[in-house]
Parts: C-alpha cells; sequence; structure tokens
C-alpha cells in the first residue's frame, strides 16, 4: 500500500484464556498498539465465522480469534470447533479476494500475556500489509 | 422496573490514576452522555468503592435507570461486584455492561489521545450492547452435602478432616496404597525441628476412623460428570489382591514373600527394600497389605515358586487373594477438592550432578530417608551399603547444592521450589546433629529465608559451622577411579570472592525442586482444570481466589497448585475446605444464567448443536408445529454452561446464548468495526 | 439408458400405494431446453413422467421444500411417504438430507435413475438459440439430438453437457429402494482443476472478478430457494432481528449475502449445480461452493452426501485438525 494508514482490528476473545492473557498484558502494562478494539465472548467456539464478514464489511481491516490452547478450552472443545470453522472461512474470503492477512487466529491462554502483545503486532503487521478493507465495505453506514 | 425503554447510565471510572492518568476521562463522559439511551453519564474515582456502587445505586432509584454500563476494570475482576450493586438496587444484575478501558486501554496504551479515542469506542459498544440486554433469571440448584477429596497428602487430609468435622460427608481417594503422602517421608521438619512423623501420624489416623469419611486408598478417579453441587465420580478401586477385611497387618506375609527384601522401596526412594506384598512404611494408613501385581511373581509370571505362593500359606488369616478384581465405585458429591501433590524433580535430568552415576551422589528426599529413624539404615546417614543393606561409611565432608531443577531454564522450571533453601539447612543442621565433626558446605545461589522462624533457623545453622559457599556447581565429578575411595569434586565458582574451585567431598546432596506430577494431565482431563505456565494447575485469581479454580465447585490444595511448605500447604487445605463447606453448608448454588436457549419455531431440527454441545446439554424433541410433529432442539439449563458453540454451529440462529446473542454481539461489532 | 415405460410403470405402482402421498420427479418443461419438476399426486399422473438429458433439475430440493400446512382441529398430520426419482448427483442431496435429520430414512421412497449426463441450458443455447417451445433432446453415442421447433439438430455431448456431468463421479444413485435402469459406468472425475485454475488470481484479481459478478446480483435468492440443502423456516440472510445483511443490493450486501451463503453451504454442498443454474444474472455460483468443496476434502478429507452415517463437518472435529495459521 502506498500510503501509511492505522488498521482498525477487531478481536474475539473468549473469556477464560484469551481476555485473560489480555487483562494480564494489562496488569503486566505490556503497551500495544490501540488499533485492536475487543469484543468479549464466552469461549471461541461463540464465535460465528459470519461475525468476521459482518466486520469486514462494517470497516474492520483484520479480525483476530483467540481461545484456549488445543485441549485447554474451559468448554472443553469449543477451540477444536473454533479452528475448523475458522479454518475454511479464512478459505472462503481468500478465494473472494479478501488478503488472508486479514483472518487471524491463536491460541492465548491466560498466562500468556506477552505472546498477546506479540499476537496483535503481529495482526496490525499483517493489516497494514493488506491495506485498507474497502474491497466490500458498507458504504452507507447509517441509515 | 421497566425495561422496556431503555434509559442508560454510563459510569467512567478513574480507577485512582489507573484510567484518568491516560484516558481523558471528563471527554469519554461527556461522550457517553451524547450517545442514544444514555440518560446519565457520570465519573468517578473508584467506582467499586463504596461511595462509587452508591452512586449507581441512587441513579437507579431516582432516575429510574434500567441499565448500567461501568466503564472501569476487566469484567473478569468486578462484573459480580456491580452485578451485585444492580440487584440491591432492585434492578436484573444482568442490565450490567462493561467496557475494560483499564486492563485493555489505559494500561497497555501510552498516547493520551488514541487511549481516550479508544475508551470512548469501548463505552460506545457497550452502549450498542446494554441496548438489547435482557434481564435473566438467576437459578439455584441443590448441593449435595458432600466433597470429594483427590489425593490423601496432609493437603487431602487437612481439607477432608475439616469437613468432615464440620459434619459433612467426605470421600478421599489416594491413588497410593496408604495415606500421608510426601510428608509421611520426611524425618524432620524445618524450622522447628519437629518429626514429621509424630504429627502426620495422628491426622492419617484421623482420616482412616473418621465416621464421616470414607477412605478410599490404591484408588482412581476414572470419570467426572455434572456440575457444581452435583457432581457424579467414578472410582476404581485398584485390586490389592488382599481381602482387606480378613488382612491384620501383621506382616507375616511379607517375611515369607520369596521377593522379601528384594525390590526396591518406593517410600525409601529405592534406598531400602520390600517384599512384593507389601506396607508401604510401618505407620501405613490403612495398615492393610497389598501385593505388587507387577512385581509378585504369582501374577506377573503366573507361578511363584514350587508350591504356590509363600505369602498366601503363610497368611493365617486367609487375607491373599490372587483373584481378586478391581472394583467401580460410583459417588455423587457437591465439590471436589483437588490435591494432587507433586514430584519431586528428577535429578537424572541434571547429568552434571551425576546423581545417575555414584552413590554417594543423592537427593534431598533420598537424604531425608537416610536420616530418618525408621529409614534403612536407622537414621545413620549410611553410605555404600552392600546389596544386603550392610557395611557403609559415614561421610565426613557433605555438600548441599541449591536449587537443583528450579530457577533453572535449561530444566524448564523458572520458578523458585520455596522449600528447598531452608530443608538444605535443616538437612546440613541434622548432619551437624549426627556427624559432628564433618565437615559441611552448602552451595547455593541465593537463600531464601522469608518464612516465620526461617531467617533464626538459617542463622543458627550458620552459627553450627555450615559454610555457605555462594555459586552454582557446573560439575561433580569422582577424583580417582578407586572404587574404595569415594571423594568427589565439586566444581564451582565462588562468586563472592571470584574464585574458581574444586572441593572435595564425600557426599553430595541435591537440593531437588518440585515440579507438577508427571500425570497431571490426566488430572487436568478429568476436571477440565488448567494450568500455569509453571506446569501447575492454575487458580482463578492469583490473588483473590487461590483455592478456586474456574470450574465452579472443584477447589485446589497443597502444592498441585504450586510449590508450598507444609504450614502454607495445611493453610490452604483449610481454605479449600472452607470453601467447599460454604457451598455445602449453605445447600444451594446459583447456576449460569448466561445459558443458550432455542427459538423453537425457528429450529429445523438438524441436531448440529446437539452434536457440537460438549456438555451434551441439548437433545432434539418433539414439538407440535400448528398439528405437525416435528423435531427440535431443547436446552437443559442446568447442564449447559453457556459457551455458545451451538450458536456457531447453528445456521438459522435458532439457538442463541443468552446475554451473548447474535443480536446483542452484531451492535458491537457495528461501532468497534468502524475505521475512525 | 433409461427406459421411460418402465420408469413410468415403477412410479405408478408407487403412487398407487396407500403410504404414499405424493410423488417428485420430472416432466416436459414449457419451453427450452429444460423440463419441469413434476409432483404428482395420484397413479393416474404418471404418464406425465419423463426422463432425458433435459431433465437437469435436483427433485431433492423439493422435498425439504414442502410446507408443513396446520393441521385443522381434530386430523392427524399426513405422515404418508415422499416418493422422489433422483440421479445420481441428487441422490447425494438426500444423503445429506438424512446427515441432517430433514426427514427419516423411511419417511421416503427413493427411486434412483442411473443418468449419463444431462444438457447445460446456457451451452445449448448458445449453441442452437432461444426457443419458446419444450425442446427434446435424446442422447446418441458422443451426440446430443435435438429436435428444436420441429427441426432436428445435433451437438456434440461433450460440448453441451452440464459442467457437473463433465466431472461427474456419481452417475448411480447413492441410495435408493429401487433402481429404474440398470447402472451405468462411471466416467468423469473430478481433480478441481477449475478451482486450481481460479486460485492463480492474486486477491485483487479475485476481488476484481468477483466486484464485478457479485455487483449484477439482484438479491432475488433463486440460488438459496432452489438449494437442496437451503430449508430453514427463517434464513439468516432474510432476517431482520438481527440483520446480518441489508436488503439493498449494492456490492457490499451482495458480497455479503453470497460469503453467508457459501459458508453455510461449507461442508454441506453436494454439487448439484442448482443454484448457478438457476441464476437470472449468469454469476458462478459454484466457484465459490466448488472451493469449498476442495478444501473441505483436503483439509479434513471429507465429502458430504455421501455417507448417510457422517457427522456434520462443523459439528465435529479432529484434535489433529489443520492449524498452521494459528498464532
Amino acid at each position: 500500500m502506498s500510503e501509511e494508514y492505522e488498521p482498525n482490528i477487531l478481536a474475539f476473545l473468549c473469556n477464560w484464556c484469551s481476555y485473560a492473557g489480555a487483562d494480564l498484558a494489562g496488569t503486566s502494562r505490556t503497551h500495544y498498539l490501540p488499533n485492536i478494539k475487543i469484543i468479549r465472548v464466552m469461549c471461541s467456539g461463540r464465535v460465528n465465522p459470519l461475525f468476521l464478514v459482518n466486520a469486514l464489511q462494517q470497516g474492520a481491516d483484520g479480525v483476530l480469534i483467540s481461545g484456549c490452547h488445543p485441549g485447554d478450552c474451559h468448554y472443553l472443545e469449543g477451540n477444536f470447533y473454533a479452528r475448523r470453522r475458522f479454518m475454511l472461512m479464512r478459505k472462503l474470503l481468500e478465494h473472494v479476494g479478501v488478503d488472508p492477512g486479514r483472518v487471524n487466529m491463536s491460541w492465548v491462554s491466560a498466562s500468556e500475556g506477552a505472546k498477546f502483545k506479540e499476537v496483535i503486532d503481529e495482526t496490525v503487521a499483517k493489516a497494514k500489509e493488506a491495506g485498507p478493507m474497502d474491497q466490500f465495505r458498507r458504504r452507507q453506514l447509517n441509515w | 422496573m421497566s425495561s422496556r425503554r431503555p434509559k442508560i447510565g454510563v459510569y467512567v471510572c478513574h480507577c485512582g490514576i489507573n484510567i484518568g492518568s491516560v484516558v481523558d476521562v471528563p471527554a469519554v463522559v461527556e461522550y457517553a452522555s451524547s450517545l442514544p439511551g444514555v440518560a446519565i453519564a457520570r465519573e468517578y474515582t473508584y467506582m467499586c468503592s463504596d461511595p462509587g456502587q452508591n452512586l449507581v445505586k441512587e441513579d437507579i432509584k431516582t432516575s429510574g435507570l434500567n441499565r448500567v454500563i461501568v466503564a472501569s476494570c476487566s469484567p473478569r475482576m468486578h462484573e459480580p461486584t456491580f452485578r451485585k450493586t444492580l440487584k440491591e438496587a432492585g434492578l436484573n444484575p444482568y442490565f450490567l455492561e462493561m467496557a475494560n478501558i483499564r486492563e485493555q486501554c489505559s494500561w497497555v496504551h501510552e498516547d493520551h489521545a488514541e487511549a481516550t479515542e479508544k475508551a470512548k469506542k469501548l463505552v460506545e459498544a457497550a452502549v450498542a450492547k446494554a441496548l438489547v440486554l435482557e434481564a435473566l433469571e438467576e437459578k439455584e440448584v441443590d448441593v449435595i452435602p458432600s466433597c470429594l477429596v483427590i489425593g490423601a497428602g496432609i493437603a487431602g487430609i487437612q481439607a477432608a478432616l475439616d469437613i468432615a468435622d464440620a459434619g459433612f460427608k467426605v470421600y478421599v481417594v489416594e491413588k497410593t496404597p496408604s495415606v500421608g503422602g510426601h510428608m509421611s517421608q520426611l524425618d524432620k521438619t524445618f524450622p522447628t525441628l519437629d518429626c514429621s512423623a509424630c504429627i502426620l501420624t495422628p491426622k492419617m489416623v484421623d482420616v482412616a476412623n473418621h465416621p464421616n469419611i470414607e477412605l478410599m486408598t490404591y484408588s482412581q478417579v476414572e470419570a467426572v460428570e455434572g456440575y457444581v453441587g452435583n457432581f457424579k465420580a467414578t472410582i476404581r478401586k485398584k485390586a490389592r489382591y488382599v481381602d482387606v477385611s480378613k488382612c491384620t497387618g501383621c506382616g507375616v506375609c511379607a517375611e515369607n514373600c520369596r521377593l522379601a527384601g528384594r525390590i526396591p522401596s518406593e517410600f525409601d526412594e529405592n534406598i531400602g527394600m520390600r517384599s512384593a506384598i507389601y506396607l508401604p512404611f510401618p505407620q501405613a494408613v490403612p495398615a492393610k497389605y497389598t501385593i505388587d501385581p507387577e512385581r509378585c511373581l504369582q501374577l506377573s509370571k503366573g507361578k511363584c515358586g514350587k508350591e504356590g505362593p509363600a505369602c498366601a500359606e503363610a497368611c493365617t488369616a486367609g487375607a491373599v487373594n490372587f483373584e481378586q478384581e478391581d472394583e467401580l465405585v460410583d459417588i455423587e458429591c457437591g465439590t471436589i477438592i483437588v490435591a494432587t501433590g507433586y514430584d519431586v524433580f528428577d535429578a537424572a535430568r541434571k547429568p552434571e550432578y551425576a546423581w545417575s552415576d555414584y552413590a554417594n551422589v543423592i537427593t534431598g528426599l533420598e537424604f531425608e530417608r537416610l536420616v530418618s529413624a525408621s529409614g534403612p539404615t536407622g537414621g545413620k546417614p549410611l553410605l555404600g551399603r552392600d546389596k544386603k543393606g550392610e557395611g557403609g561409611y559415614l561421610p565426613q565432608k557433605v555438600a548441599f547444592i541449591h536449587c537443583v531443577g528450579s530457577r533453572d531454564k535449561s530444566v524448564g522450571n523458572e520458578y523458585c521450589s520455596r522449600v528447598c533453601c531452608m530443608y538444605l539447612a535443616k538437612q546440613a543442621h541434622l548432619i551437624r546433629d549426627k556427624l559432628p565433626e564433618a565437615d559441611i558446605t552448602v552451595y547455593y545461589m541465593d537463600v531464601r529465608a522469608f518464612g516465620k522462624g526461617f531467617e533464626e533457623f538459617y542463622d543458627r545453622v550458620r552459627r553450627e559451622g555450615v559454610r555457605y559457599v555462594r555459586g552454582n556447581p557446573s560439575e561433580v565429578f569422582k577424583k580417582n577411579a578407586d572404587p574404595e575411595d569415594h571423594t568427589l569434586i565439586v566444581k564451582v565458582e565462588d562468586t563472592l570472592t571470584a574464585q574458581a574451585l574444586e572441593a572435595e567431598h564425600d557426599m553430595v546432596v541435591l537440593g531437588v525442586g518440585l515440579e507438577p506430577r508427571h500425570d497431571v494431565r490426566e488430572i487436568i482431563d478429568l476436571f477440565k482444570l488448567s494450568q500455569s505456565t509453571d506446569g501447575f494447575f492454575m487458580e482463578a485469581h492469583p490473588k483473590l481466589r487461590p483455592v478456586d479454580t474456574a470450574s465452579d465447585g472443584i477447589f485446589l490444595a497443597g502444592c498441585c497448585q504450586g510449590p508450598k511448605d507444609i504450614p502454607d500447604t495445611v493453610a490452604q487445605a483449610k481454605g479449600a475446605a472452607s470453601s467447599a463447606l460454604i457451598l455445602i453448608a449453605s445447600g444451594k448454588v446459583n447456576v449460569e444464567a448466561q445459558v443458550s436457549f432455542v427459538t423453537s419455531s425457528e429450529c429445523r431440527g438438524c441436531g448440529f448443536c446437539v452434536e457440537v454441545c460438549p456438555f451434551g446439554a441439548i437433545e432434539l424433541v418433539d414439538e407440535n408445529r400448528m398439528g405437525n410433529i416435528v423435531k427440535v432442539a431443547l436446552v437443559n439449563e442446568a447442564l449447559c454452561k453457556g459457551c455458545g458453540s451451538c450458536a456457531a454451529a447453528c445456521l438459522s440462529g435458532a439457538i442463541q446464548p443468552r446475554s451473548f446473542k447474535d443480536e446483542q454481539i452484531l451492535p458491537q461489532i457495528a461501532v468497534l468495526g468502524v475505521r475512525t | 439408458m433409461v427406459d421411460e415405460t418402465i420408469l413410468r410403470e415403477k412410479a405408478r405402482e408407487v403412487l398407487a400405494r396407500d403410504d404414499v402421498r405424493r410423488l417428485i420427479g420430472w416432466k416436459r418443461g414449457t419451453y427450452g431446453y429444460e423440463s419441469a419438476p413434476a409432483v404428482l399426486k395420484d397413479a393416474s399422473q404418471a404418464d406425465e413422467l419423463i426422463f432425458d438429458p433435459t431433465c437437469v433439475q435436483n427433485p431433492a430440493s423439493f422435498i425439504t421444500l414442502e410446507e408443513k400446512l396446520p393441521v385443522p382441529r381434530g386430523q392427524d398430520p399426513d405422515t404418508r411417504k415422499v416418493a422422489v426419482l433422483v440421479k445420481g448427483c441428487d441422490s447425494r442431496a438426500v444423503v445429506q438430507q438424512l446427515v441432517e435429520k430433514a426427514y427419516t430414512r423411511d419417511g421416503v421412497i427413493v427411486l434412483g435413475v442411473p443418468c449419463t449426463g444431462v444438457v447445460d441450458r446456457r451451452k445449448a443455447q448458445k449453441m442452437f438459440g432461444d426457443t419458446s417451445e419444450p425442446v427434446m433432446i435424446k442422447e446418441e453415442g458422443d451426440k446430443f439430438v435435438f429436435i428444436i421447433d420441429g427441426e432436428t439438430r445435433e451437438g456434440p455431448r461433450a460440448e453441451l453437457l452440464a459442467d457437473k456431468c463433465v466431472r461427474c463421479r456419481f452417475p448411480n444413485p447413492l441410495v435408493y429402494d429401487e433402481l429404474v435402469a440398470d447402472e451405468v459406468a462411471v466416467w468423469g472425475a473430478d481433480e478441481f482443476a477449475d478451482v486450481d485454475e481460479f486460485e492463480k488470481m492474486s486477491p485483487p484479481e479475485k476481488w476484481k472478478f468477483w466486484e464485478e459478478q457479485f455487483s449484477k446480483c439482484i438479491r432475488c435468492y433463486s440460488c438459496r430457494n432452489v438449494c437442496p440443502m437451503c430449508y430453514c423456516l427463517e434464513c439468516v440472510v432474510t432476517k431482520q432481528k438481527p440483520q446480518w445483511t441489508r436488503r439493498s443490493t449494492d456490492v457490499s450486501e451482495n458480497t455479503a449475502y453470497h460469503i453467508q451463503r457459501a459458508w453455510h453451504l461449507s461442508g454441506r454442498c453436494i454439487e448439484c449445480g442448482e443454484c448457478e443454474r438457476v441464476c437470472p444474472v449468469d454469476i458462478p455460483i459454484t466457484t465459490l461452493n466448488r472451493k469449498m468443496t476442495r478444501d473441505v476434502k483436503e483439509l479434513f478429507s471429507y465429502e458430504p452426501g455421501v455417507d448417510v452415517e457422517a457427522e456434520p463437518l462443523l459439528s465435529c472435529y479432529n484434535p489433529q485438525d489443520p492449524e498452521e495459521y494459528i498464532m
């Protein structure tokens, strides 16, 4: 992309691991980019892949779904379902021409505040590289 | 309280200066008051304080607020606090939404303007969600007045006794043939030097005899299901091949065992020997013998001597029974305490200390058995005994090495094991006591004498002539190949004098640390616990909920949560017991209100949700749809944990988790997705 | 080759049964190169049925589309079976509908029709032009013989076959109670060359392609309505609360709609190609579905609509599922 822009990233974090990891990053005063806005869900398995489409449509330049490491899901299996779903959704979006760097997923445990920062940095970097998401952004937001 | 037309109150917290020094709070308040549905927007220094909460309560009462947004710290921190506030003011607690502008804004962003903008957005998203929040009903379920305690070390014993003394039923499951755990292996305890067995044994006996305790030794939990208040566990009582109702514990069987004195005793850290039919140690509770099925000739080879098993013949009570089989027992309990303890660090993973190579390099726990009056050497620190346990010599120059397997990234253990400094000091004292002439050196990185009486004890040990050298030995090796010469060289740099030393010793004791149990994974899978970075079980909150786990009704006690000394373990066990007792004594517990529900008129009965649900909480049932019988999903609210996996699997959106419905998340996306 | 007299005879037998409510099949269309779906209630109507290369529709779509009308008080609901004629490809829809518990196996009678390929309307139109009269088509060796407005024309089979038939791996029905003709030999194979070819494009090129395609969409929802797998009582794309997509037909909402549609069919699409066939503005809709089908097969070794016992793809998982992109 020609000019530098600040991407807007929407993150869906599971309450038990990743949201707690993000809290830990806060408690440890780990500074990261303010581009990321977090929506708390109980489990990564809750995140309907269509939320991503909606986010991209609303104008998010990248999305992140983060859950517990495989095997550590507070609800036993939610992250396994999420892994499958987002793997496919990412492929589908890629097929439509959405840069795959916009769709990110991570496993961040409650003790990985430092990893959370790394994940944010990488997600933002990828979204920067992909440029502003204006392919199928809603032109008229309020009516 | 009318909730039809949302009247939202937004409360932005300064959190002292934690939020206010980065985020422009007045600007956020101003922005919030411009948002649709917002009736009141205020700021306050500490929203969680009493005056802060009163502010909310007053506004609810006087202005008729029906939605409350608190923009402050993480909902993981204070959501319960403010839910309670709403409840006290007569508002449904689920009309609360929090905006996390501390952990995920002021604490992580440096740029004040950007942080303020983000805080505004987070508040706006909370408002968007608040507009569509719904009142939820909190339900109560009965708590079965009993507790299952896993592990019968000092933590499990103490927790079980406390609950049993309060008058409630306790099931204690212990994997090994006897209760007691690691504490029963210790000789003296620091810093008071009371005899470990003397203070532990009465408690062991109490556990076995308490009318409210059902003790299951040599048993393991096979499966657990259910939820807080109503757990069901299946316990496998492994076959002892000894009828415990007949066994008198006389020990004639062990004396007659063909392998008597030929099997290394786990209890004695393999220094002493036992038989194939054995009592782990003389004070074992229950005092019933057990046959080791892997070593017993009859059980492993199918044949024991020409005349058949000698133990069975010797047993006058006729207790030996080779036909015995594992027994599965189902129990129901309201709470669970996990007290599975720890493993000591495997010294073989530090090959530079040559523990595997030389008999006179031993671990701290081996040392305990060696100096224990009930140990294989009768309390004499004898080294180099022969296979029959005879001969041997007393060491003259003893070295103790700190931090073996702790504070050591090379073995993956960054943490301090908390007990090694003091147990090594105690062991140095014991050597001084038993061998007044011995030369004693302790090699340490730091001495952490933090507990009550620790520093005084450390001081006393030094005054008794124990030399402390600050340095982490790099190598231990034998001075020469002569088998009669036991001299070992400890290579170390004295970091206080910057001198490289090669000191001679004839006994080296490794201060091995504490590690998560090797079978920790099984427990995790069974109870769905999570682990901290160090591998120990993770508590629900490191400060405020140190004995709780993320799973309601399951508590932690002792070293399974992290290294601890005995008083800390006992304190935590008592804490876990009281936490369990809160549930048991009140008899009721609130279950998750944020569960899934099905709009059956939209359900097409495909069963995707049924297959996704990890808790088996959904089933397909018949529904009469205008005379046609169709299948639709139905949620069992007592089993549902509210994860919402079903909602993501549902194609029609018929099943939705309360408080996290599509129509509640989409507005948040609409706010936060917009690039500013 | 299917003998229509046998087909009609079997249909007549089935329709005559007391426990059969209706039979779904094909009848002669009113104009052009395609047959029309036939929904018969009575054995006397059996002679309307046909089977020839015009029979491109998937009758399985109509099993789930039947509206469950209110049952008058005092009456019992009609629980009689529905009989359906299916080609190999259509039968996969039945399999998948069974996987998704749309009905039970004994609620349907499946008459299998082994098929040697049907004609693509668009290809025939290109070759022979439009007509307002129904066209008859016969297969003769490697040719299709057409009778268009009374005139006999012929064209090469390979050029006129529908795309799904070119790569057909299931000419014989996978689930049936009875076959109306002998099974035929499999001729096709599917290497997903079209997907590979499409993927050679860069993301901006792909988007350029789709932007053009999706701009055409008039959101008539024909693709959704015809799909044998789409039978929710209320579809999320047209729901008002919550509203996932707005009703305006701009490229943003259209794209969102098509992604939603393709997503909901991932691991469920049985490649009958009906969506693309019915599209009035010629959007290559199956290009999206084909991509999902290929990836589902590659990533999870899963193929929908071939095994009645299979678990739905997204309602199960394998702990070893690929996760190379996960941070």
